[in-house]
């Protein structure tokens, strides 16, 4: 707390302390148009080459620029448009008019350095503010979402606090983390959440191996480079306001019977008529703010510095966060240019009000004749004992939402601060050195409260032991540091880039946890005063547990030669060596090597209209670790015998021969423009071997059934193409559209077992109901099970697949070979559309962005559980789908619950108007309507058909699970927080 | 400049230097097998229970009295014992329908469990013979302890692999094997090369001092009579003279006494506003009471204690959700295990193991009132435990079935229990006797003089005659709900028998378990499937 209140007094510091000192020399101005429609370019960069000194222009296109005395030459440069340089003479005016097309020229970041989009060899995609998701997003990967073809961004559901899960070309690993790896102005494993999606200027995503693999084994499930905004070296300072204001609504929840269908259906009446879905669940008004300001200080030196504040709800009550981020770049050049400094800072906290997601699973199932309150019970009833609440009592896995809601809490806090400086000295006019500090810590704590009143994991049934207080603290540290060095040289038509350099990583882990109950009544918060408790009385109720990770450390020493020829052919190589202190004495070092080679085909076949025509090969090998430490030695669980003995017994058996996980990825690409249209092809093998798996060992030998092992291979194959047309432009009405499309398919090549089912149904009464196949030979997120026939005496009549005339359709003959088991569906999609459409008429803008998937399926549990009629539990609410069988009264797994859950969407509308008022203080506004989730085609009836990528298992009775399983996508879980609609208005305003 | 050039290239040797040398893991925050911890070695020791400690802990650890493991594949396969479907609840994937109906099959999660948990508490066993700090009568007792780990796997799966060091591997023994395995280390234990009505335990490592948390000579016993009891099952040779020599040893030293009326305890169920409800719990039902941990009649036991010996859970398995207010339960119960109503029919009234051994009838709370179920599907709200099931799978009413309840709860109980579990106790091992000398001498009449001992201290009439149908319905009576129901049916030819929902098995290769899928699979072919699956 203290170290928040310290920060924030020390940016605001900063922001006025280099706000003064800005210099004034010789002043150029000039115009920038577009050199087709001579319409202005707002925000097109000018900077003085050689110089850290720069602009934007404003809305008419107009810049003004102190120029240094001795400088030459003045760079103009706008996304989607050729770069151009113009001598600085005499005139202090300069007007430039610049073309639109692909900007061949144009720098993109890649791994430990820039390099000209056109000489890439590999992969990469560069997403740039402008075309950035709109609307109120506080994750930033969600600005990426359906813009990059083969990057998946799915954040099920409308839970403000969820992280989107985010995934490149598929399943990369199964044990390790299949997450890309996120790199921020050059750190290595930064946060995303430590970004506000405000102060992002670019993201560049690395798709292939050959791209990734100069950040070795933490590169392995490819890697997000985001670049921050930075302050532009110009003569005052330019400071913005962004705010945007919203509510949001349901979009989607599941049909269930109101009171009076399910009294007619059989269920019992307890007299009220509660729609539980509308108690728990409300319209919310949420803020966000931003303030940024930056600009030069003096003639070498710039700086940005923001602060963003966010407050989002949920559409659940009591749920959301409140945030609070500020970042500070600051850049400098020393020693006649020769020494750059790059120092960045943020700071965020964020205060979450997670709740429980249950509250609305219990809200589908809880019987909508039940009253909210007890004293509306139709029978004696308690209430105190239940703080008020009505709660059925006698029934599995039942629990009154709205007392949930109001009386349950869970809350959690957490705090980031990170910086990294970055000093690159110019030794020659061809060599330089780069030296990078960065150090990143992340505290979280989650306290959790049930009051004695409290049915759901509050015990409130329980005559002795009632409440419960959970405390959860972790902290975890990151320190990099680097160094590398880069060399250029020319002969010939050669050029020749060599970048060498090591790698130094060490992270850190600690937590604690602690939960307490048995608390004396309701008359105060006892998570505040828990030595009231009466389990301190009473010896195995209160848990305790704390860990700490070893020193986590990646040694890697690298190198990369970019060699181009004749401004038309690519060679790329690089090469990583890799330690790492998870593996045994002898495995700890991997090598990965990545090449790649690029032809400009047009320059020597010289077709007259295409203005590029670029082929590129890309190979690349990277490794990958799990999370958890320890995985080749032996771990053993302690126990306090009542003997007063302490014993210890083998939890996970040992494996010094664990070796590095490797993956290698072959890609090719082709990328083509032609005037006003440009297309991007990739298409990729690869081949992940050696994946490591905590799997079954032989117990008899081993002692225990677990240990990591390097358990399989697996192969993805893949295509994704880009397609962009600019359809109209003229001086008043432009259109252009862009369309990225994906398709992979990810096989289990190699496996300790031959076959094993994964992703049980749960309570109650489907446990045991393993729904996804994981077998060698087959495609990943295999849903399996028996095929739905029809119903005979409420119950389910399944299909004699295999024609034998005997029916095997037990789950615990799911993987017997005369089983009448088939592949209903698969939970990964067959195919990924996004589709960008930007219309922009006079100071009026449109952007609708059109997201899609297809192919994949969906276990829906709300059905397989509450939509048959059971006739024997009729204090549930039944599910009532158009899917719903008249008749059938027994829930069993089967192909009636799998549905094809491809949707199309209207995911953001964006519909904005520009007023320009130069004169005034305020230079421009900018005001925009947002709709997300605009609509949705899908025929799928269940809550989300987003796909589900990884397993969060099942959760009955209170009960929380924090399973994450990736071999089991295709799971619409009950717990699944209700996507929403959300509708924004935001201003923008630039003084 | 130059100067900071240099300073670069230094810090640039200090991280190449202290990159290349310093790739240990240390891991804090677990223990390794580098850890030792104060007093004890790994595998366990220390405090009262010396350094066989965790030795007896995996008893718990095995599921012995819990959800899921041994005791479920032991019960559930019998006409004792059933988890019926109850529309949405307990239904799960249909395994244990297939417990039930013999059709289960390798996949089976309980099959693996139980493999996976048996060999767990083997490994511990091996851990410590492995040490150097056990001395001659701790090395028998571990011994004895691991012989009786693979008599059950020997019960259970038959062809099993041998391991008796850590991390050792051994071929996949024959049935026969497994069985000279475990009886000559139960012998060299008992310091004898046979059981014999004259031999002399003089030369035994192993204590003769009662306690039943540790093995002595007359806990070896008990198991080694269990597995001649079971031999014509397991190797096709009778070895009827030797179980009842062994039993017989047993019961003539005198150390252990059948509970009677004067063996009395304290009722921990005793709820303040039932006064139907006894101050005191003696005979049949203080052998298994939350506080029968000094009961004369347990030879070897598993302890347990609801804060520091969890893994005793029939509260939450068998009771309904509502029945948390008859004894105050600090969790709610699952509704699960319940009792045939035929096999509940087999006790006659009177019979004091039956009022032991069942919860039935309408309940009543803590106060005394009738305790509703307000989601009830029977039409009527009151709570009422019916000995008749409606059916087995899919709509079995929720309160239908008398529910297993020797092991009695007690007020405020938690989801651990309290209650001791006997693996050898003195009743079965009359039982035991009666049989082998019967079955030995070709007539069901021997047994008589034991049978009677049980029956006389149940409160019912002595039996004048007896026949093998009535010696295991018998049996049943009096050892419910201790894991013995599925090796007695299969001794008795009854297992492969119809009832109730349950037709004649087709095969009677479902009389061992099939070897757990997952095991073969990791076994890397070294296992093979038994016959049948």
């Amino acid at each position: 707390m203290k170290l928040k209140v310290d920060l924030k007094y020390a940016l605001l510091l900063l922001f006025v302390a280099m706000g003064t000192f800005a210099m004034a020399q010789r002043t150029v101005t000039g115009t920038v148009t577009d050199a087709e429609t001579n319409e202005p370019l707002i925000g097109a960069s000018v900077a003085v080459l050689g110089t850290s000194t720069g602009t934007v222009t404003d809305l008419d296109g107009k810049f003004s620029l102190n120029v240094p005395d001795g400088a030459a030459q003045i760079q103009f440069s706008y996304t989607g448009y050729a770069t151009t340089t113009q001598d600085i003479g005499v005139s202090n005016v300069i007007d430039v008019q610049m073309s639109a097309g692909t900007d061949l020229d144009e720098v993109v970041v890649t791994g430990y350095g820039t390099q000209k989009e056109k000489e890439i060899t590999s992969s990469v995609v560069e997403v740039s503010e402008k075309d950035f998701n709109q609307g109120v997003i506080s994750d930033p990967a969600q600005l990426l979402q359906g813009k990059v073809a083969g990057l998946q961004v799915y954040n099920r559901g409308g839970n403000p606090n969820n992280q989107s899960v985010i995934r490149l070309r598929g399943l990369s690993t199964v044990g390790a983390n299949v997450q890309p790896l996120v790199v921020i102005d050059g750190v290595i494993g930064a946060s995303l959440q430590n970004v506000d999606p405000n102060d992002i200027e670019t993201i560049s995503v690395l798709k292939d191996g050959s791209a990734a693999a100069i950040y070795g084994s933490r590169g392995s499930s490819g890697v997000i480079i985001v670049t921050t905004k930075k302050g532009k070296a110009s003569q005052k300072l330019q400071w913005s306001y962004n705010g945007q204001v919203s509510t949001e609504s349901i979009l989607n929840s599941i049909e269930i019977l109101d009171g009076n269908e399910f009294v007619a259906a059989g269920g019992t009446d307890l007299g009220s008529r509660t729609d539980w879905i509308d108690e728990v669940t409300e319209n919310p008004i949420n803020h966000t703010h931003g303030l940024s300001v930056g600009g030069g200080v003096g003639a070498n030196s710039n700086f940005r510095a923001s602060v963003n504040i966010r407050e989002q709800n949920g559409i659940m009550r009591n749920t959301g966060f409140d945030q609070f981020n500020a970042r500070l770049n600051f850049s400098s050049r020393v020693f006649n240019d020769k020494l750059k400094i790059d120092f960045s800072s943020s700071y965020t906290t964020k205060d979450q009000r997670i709740g429980y997601d249950e509250a609305l699973r219990y809200a589908v199932l809880y019987n909508p004749t039940a009253p909210v309150l007890g004293a509306n019970s139709p029978f004696e009833f308690n209430s105190s004992q239940f703080g008020g609440f009505f709660e059925t009592l006698g029934l599995f896995d039942s629990f009154n939402p709205v007392s949930i809601v109001d009386q349950n809490r869970n809350v959690a806090e957490r705090s980031e601060f990170n910086y990294s400086a970055n000093l690159s000295y110019d030794i020659l006019s061809n060599l330089s050195v780069t030296m990078r500090i960065a150090q990143q810590s992340t505290d979280f704590s989650n306290d959790q409260y049930a009051p004695t009143t409290a049915n759901f994991r509050g015990n409130a049934t329980s005559p002795t032991r009632k409440g419960l207080a959970e405390f959860y603290e972790s902290n975890a540290t990151f320190s990099l540091y680097e160094g590398f060095a880069t060399y250029l040289t020319s002969f010939g038509k050669s050029d020749l880039t060599i970048t060498a350099g090591y790698s130094y990583q060490e992270d850190n882990f600690n937590d604690r946890f602690f939960s307490i109950g048995d608390f004396p009544d309701n008359s105060l918060d006892f998570s505040n005063l828990i030595e009231s408790s009466q389990d301190l009385q009473n010896a195995g109720f209160i848990n305790a547990s704390s860990n700490r990770s070893p020193n986590n450390k990646i040694i890697a020493f690298f190198g990369r030669a970019n060699f181009t020829f004749d401004n038309a052919i690519f060679l790329n190589a690089s090469v990583r060596r890799e330690g790492s202190s998870k593996l045994g004495e002898g495995n700890q070092w991997g090598i990965f090597p990545a090449f790649g080679v690029g032809v400009d085909l047009n320059r020597y076949l010289n077709i007259g209209s295409v203005d590029l025509l670029k082929v590129r090969v890309g190979y690349g090998v990277t490794g990958a670790l799990p999370q958890q430490s320890g995985l080749s030695q032996e771990i053993r669980s302690i126990s306090n015998d009542p003997s007063g003995a302490v014993n210890t017994t083998l939890a996970r058996a040992a494996n010094p021969d664990l070796k590095w996980e490797e993956k290698a990825e072959l890609n090719f690409g082709l990328e083509f423009s032609m005037g006003r249209f440009s297309t991007t092809l990739d298409l990729y093998n690869r081949d992940i071997s050696d994946f490591i798996l905590e799997r079954t060992v032989d117990v008899a030998v081993f002692g225990v059934d677990r240990r990591f092992e390097n358990a399989g291979k697996l192969n993805t194959q893949g295509l994704e193409l880009a397609l962009n047309y600019d359809v109209v432009r003229s001086e008043n009405f432009n259109y252009t559209t862009g369309v990225v499309l994906s398709t992979y398919e990810t096989v289990l090549e190699e496996y300790v077992l031959d076959a094993e089912t994964r992703g049980n149904l749960g309570a109650p009464g489907q446990n045991g109901t393993n729904m996804l196949l994981v077998q060698v030979g087959q495609e990943i997120g295999n849903i399996w099970g028996p095929v739905y026939e029809g119903v005979e005496d409420g119950s389910p009549i399944f299909a004699d697949i295999n024609g034998d005339g005997q029916l095997v359709t037990g789950q615990d003959q799911a993987l017997n070979p005369d089983a009448d088991f088939e592949v209903l569906g698969n939970g990964v999609p067959d195919l990924e559309l996004g589709w960008t459409n930007q219309i922009q008429i006079g100071d009026w803008s449109i952007n609708a962005f059109f997201r899609g998937a297809f192919g994949h399926s969906l276990v829906n549990t709300f059905r397989a559980f509450y939509e048959p009629r059971l006739s024997t539990q009729t204090s549930y609410n039944f599910v009532n789908t158009e899917n719903a069988v008249d008749g059938l009264t027994t829930a069993r797994f089967s192909s009636l619950y799998v549905e094809k859950a491809d949707f199309f969407k209207l995911d953001n509308l964006t519909i904005s108007r520009q007023f320009n008022l130069n004169d005034a203080a305020i230079r421009s506004i900018q005001v925009s309507l947002m709709i997300r989730n605009a609509f949705v085609i899908t025929n799928y009836s269940g809550i989300d058909p987003e796909p589900s990528l990884v397993d969060r298992g099942s959760a009955g009775n209170g009960n929380t699970t924090i399973a994450s399983d990736v071999l089991s996508p295709g799971i619409e879980r009950r717990n699944n927080y209700f996507n929403s609609r959300v509708f924004a208005l935001g201003v923008n305003l630039n003084f | 400049m130059s100067k900071f050039l240099k300073f670069l290239f230094a810090l640039v040797a200090i991280f190449a230097v202290q990159a290349c040398t310093d790739l240990e893991e240390d891991l804090v925050g677990d223990v390794t097998e580098d850890i030792n911890i104060e007093g004890i070695d790994t595998g366990g020791g220390g405090g009262s229970a010396g350094p066989l400690s965790a030795a007896y802990a995996s008893l718990r650890g095995a599921g012995t009295a819990n959800h899921g493991g041994y005791y479920s594949v032991q019960e559930l396969p019998t006409d004792e014992m059933v988890i019926c479907a109850k529309g949405g609840d307990w239904f799960d994937g249909g395994i244990l329908i297939d417990l039930h109906r013999h059709t289960y099959d390798a996949t089976h999660a309980f099959v693996n469990g139980t493999w996976v948990q048996t060999y767990n508490a083997i490994n511990t066993v091996n851990e410590l013979l492995n040490g150097d700090n056990l001395d001659a009568n701790q090395t028998a007792q571990a011994r004895s302890l691991r012989a009786y780990y693979y008599f059950r796997l020997l019960d259970l799966y038959g062809r099993v692999k041998i391991i008796t060091s850590p991390g050792q591997d051994a071929p996949q023994a024959s049935r026969a094997e497994v069985f000279a395995f475990v009886e000559s280390e139960l012998l060299d234990a008992l310091g004898v090369s046979e059981i014999s009505s004259s031999m002399d335990l003089s030369g035994s490592a192993l204590g003769t001092d009662p306690n039943p948390y540790a093995m002595n000579q007359f806990g070896t016993l008990g198991i080694i009579a269990k597995l001649y009891l079971n031999a014509e099952v397991y190797t096709g040779t009778a070895r009827w003279q030797e179980a009842a020599d062994a039993a017989s040893y047993i019961i003539d030293r005198g150390v252990y006494q059948l509970c009677g009326d004067g063996c009395k305890v304290a009722n921990q169920g005793k709820r303040a506003g039932v006064a139907s409800d006894p101050d005191e719990l003696s005979g049949f039902a203080a052998v298994f009471a939350s506080n029968n941990e000094n009961n004369p009649e347990h030879i070897f036991s598993v302890l347990y204690d609801e804060a520091s010996a969890g893994g005793m859970n029939f509260s939450q398995m068998n009771l309904h959700y509502s029945s948390q207010f008859t004894w105050n339960f600090d969790a709610q119960p699952w509704n699960g295990y319940a009792t045939l109503e035929e096999f509940y029919n087999s006790f006659e009234n009177g019979d004091a193991r039956k009022e032991a051994s069942f919860i039935v009838g309408q309940q009543l709370d803590f106060g005394g009132s009738a305790i509703l179920d307000y989601a009830s599907d029977d039409g009527e709200l009151v709570l009422n435990y019916t000995p008749a099931i409606n059916e087995l799978t899919p709509n079995s009413l929720r309160e239908a079935g008398a529910r297993p309840g020797k092991f009695s709860f007690k007020q405020f109980g938690r989801p651990d229990m309290d209650n001791d579990y006997p693996i050898v106790r003195l009743g079965e091992v009359y039982l035991m006797r009666g049989e082998a000398r019967a079955r030995a001498a070709g007539d069901w009449n021997v047994s008589l003089d034991d049978v009677n001992v049980l029956r006389a201290r149940a409160k019912v009439n002595s039996y004048s005659t007896i026949d093998a149908d009535e010696f295991l319905a018998e049996r049943g009576r009096e050892m419910f709900q201790e894991g013995v129901r599925r090796m007695d049916l299969i001794r008795f030819g009854k297992y492969n028998d119809a009832w109730w929902e349950k037709p004649a098995d087709p095969s009677d290769h479902v009389n061992v378990f099939p070897i757990p899928f997952e095991q073969l699979q990791a076994s890397g072919g070294t296992l093979t499937q038994n016959d049948g699956y």
